[in-house]
């Protein structure tokens, strides 16, 4: 009889071979031919074994649900890159100008609410703005579970909606607050005694959306939220967004959080290759983004919708509507069981004082007030009263 | 994309694959911190590639072949950079009752056997890995998709090339130690 080919020894030796080739098994009792190869092929393969058991293991234990929880940031971070068309949501976002820390911090968890959140709310001129807490329980069950799949929508509706009217340019690194004020346009304020590690002027951009009633109202269909009606008022409206030229300073050690801020390393990836340490401080100013539009519409109207697409009760959306002067008030969403946030006052302007619940991370601070006009969002590490006195000294 | 993923299907398959998956990455790359970024990486890939992978039943070997794919591969970038071969064990787990020789041996073990996975062509170490990981040859065929009557020769010819490296890689080590000793002596 043939002798047996090496790919049915191989699998003979792991107990794997085909029924089949029940005769080949009965040749090799009795072929020293085969045997010697069956010995060569057991020592390559126990060398193999030998070597790949040297590899360690995991160390830590299973924990899918961490896992699982950082998976989730990563795939955020992915889609917030590939919500490229829709990018007034960053634009606008302090937090997008803030970067890292506050993304952690700011909670605006859902990528496609903070589309919402800020295109829509975020209206006219910001003044001041509030904290809207919002329960992560009312959003489970909820389509807005499913970001990729809102995400699609919400470009898709909107891509063709939107004209860029002013493109934002490559942030531009500056040396100092002379220059930075020079590039931004406003006068930008520093802590004083302190030299930034680097600091960055970010081009200002503009876009214009026309509104289509019917395709905001499939958004909201397709989140399964068909219950809420996008008001008649707002079909056929431009509104138009500018947002101005904002500067980024860094103090400490930020790691690659500058790089990162200038676009020189990619935001793909949680995280950074260098991480920032408790020395870093990060200072963002912007002039209030402004929104126009036509009269007709009506912001705390489109706002309930939004609040209640957030997961509130149309009671509560009713009257935390008008608690707010939609003109002025930026509103910022934090999640429950995510972010604790207290209101605190720097230069006897209202703050928020945002901390992320984590242990680990708890001790970052993210601070948001408007003074004379201008949004600053100050991160750092330290206690409350180290982050009021830093934000106080601005000069 | 093609179709789109129902989030809690998504979480069940990442929940039931992500420790196997985790680990075989592991085994490759010399950090667990590497290696779960790695891992997330694969996970978002299978997210982007959508739902129609899980259709027929073959996610866990589609998880298999994308991790042993995408481990190696940041092996290999690794190895280009240098950025193993300097203080190799350092980050290895430490077993506090190994005195300091036993854990230099065994970390220079360690890295023979990873400089060998970077040598192999990508498909024989994925092979090796999934065999490794006590894969059946039904389900290494369906991961590498290759026929699994094939599964058997393209092993054979894998663990024969490994261990000629292997093999290779200790001469030359004991070699340079001989020289070290001999050096040393003198």
């Amino acid at each position: 009889m043939k002798h047996a080919d090496t790919g049915t020894l191989r699998a003979y030796l792991d107990g794997q071979l085909d029924p089949a080739k029940h005769a080949a098994i009965e040749h090799l009792k009795s072929c020293a031919v085969c045997e010697g190869e069956l010995k060569t092929l057991r020592d390559y393969a126990a060398r193999v074994r030998d070597g790949l058991d040297r590899l360690p293991e995991l160390a830590s234990a299973d924990n899918s649900a961490m896992a699982w929880a950082a998976f989730q940031n990563k795939r955020e971070d992915w889609m917030e890159e590939h919500q490229s068309q829709w990018s007034l949501g960053r634009r606008l976002s302090l937090a997008g100008a803030a970067l890292a820390t506050i993304a952690v911090v700011l909670v605006l968890t859902v990528a496609p609410v903070r589309a919402w959140a800020e295109s829509l709310l975020g209206i006219f001129r910001v003044e001041r703005f509030t904290v809207l807490e919002i329960d992560p329980s009312a959003l489970k069950g909820n389509a807005l579970q499913n970001n990729q799949f809102l995400n699609q929508t919400i470009s898709r509706v909107l891509s063709d909606e939107v004209t860029v009217t002013q493109k934002p340019q490559e942030p531009q690194v500056v040396a100092d607050a002379a220059t930075a004020s020079k590039a931004a346009g406003f006068q930008v304020q520093l802590l004083p005694g302190e030299t930034p590690s680097s600091m960055l002027v970010r081009t200002g951009g503009g876009v214009q959306l026309k509104l289509n009633r019917d395709r905001i109202q499939s958004i909201l269909d397709e989140a399964g939220r068909s219950d809420l009606q996008v008001p008649a008022s707002v079909d056929g409206a431009t509104v138009g967004v500018r947002v101005p030229a904002g500067v980024l300073a860094f103090y400490g050690n930020c790691g690659d959080l500058a790089a990162r801020a200038a676009g020189h390393v990619p935001t793909s990836g949680a995280k950074l290759k260098q991480a920032p340490d408790a020395t870093c401080i990060s200072l963002t100013e912007l002039p209030s983004p402004v929104v126009s539009a036509p009269q007709e519409i009506d912001p705390a109207q489109i706002a309930q919708v939004a609040l209640q697409f957030l997961g509130m009760s149309a009671n509560d959306a009713a009257s935390f509507t008008q608690t707010v002067d939609w003109t002025s008030t930026l509103v910022l969403p934090v999640v429950r069981g995510k972010s604790t946030y207290e209101q605190v006052h720097v230069n006897g302007n209202d703050a928020a004082l945002v901390r992320p619940v984590n242990g680990a991370e708890s001790a970052r601070f993210s601070l948001m007030w408007v003074d004379n006009g201008i949004i600053f969002n100050l991160n750092g590490t330290g206690d409350d009263t180290t982050a009021i006195n830093l934000a106080s000294q601005l000069q | 994309m093609t179709g789109r993923w129902v989030e809690a299907e998504f979480e069940a398959i990442f929940r039931e694959h992500y420790g196997r998956i985790v680990r075989v990455i592991r085994r490759v790359l010399q950090r667990d911190s590497e290696a779960e970024e790695v891992c997330a990486e694969v996970f978002l890939r299978l997210y982007r590639t959508g739902p129609s992978v899980a259709a027929d039943g073959l996610v866990g070997a589609w998880l298999y072949r994308t991790a042993t794919r995408a481990s190696i591969d940041a092996l290999r970038a690794n190895r280009r950079r240098g950025a193993e071969s300097e203080g190799e064990g350092a980050l290895e787990n430490e077993d506090p009752s190994e005195g300091p020789l036993t854990l230099l041996l065994r970390q220079e073990r360690i890295a023979e056997v990873r400089d060998v996975l970077a040598k192999l062509k990508v498909d024989k170490g994925q092979l090796l890995l999934l065999h490794h990981s006590g894969l059946t040859y039904q389900e290494i065929a369906q991961a590498m998709q290759v026929n699994v009557h094939s599964v058997g020769t393209k092993l054979a010819r894998a663990e024969a090339e490994f261990s000629a490296l292997y093999e290779r890689h200790r001469r030359r080590q004991r070699k340079t130690q001989q020289l070290q000793t001999a050096k040393e002596g003198q």
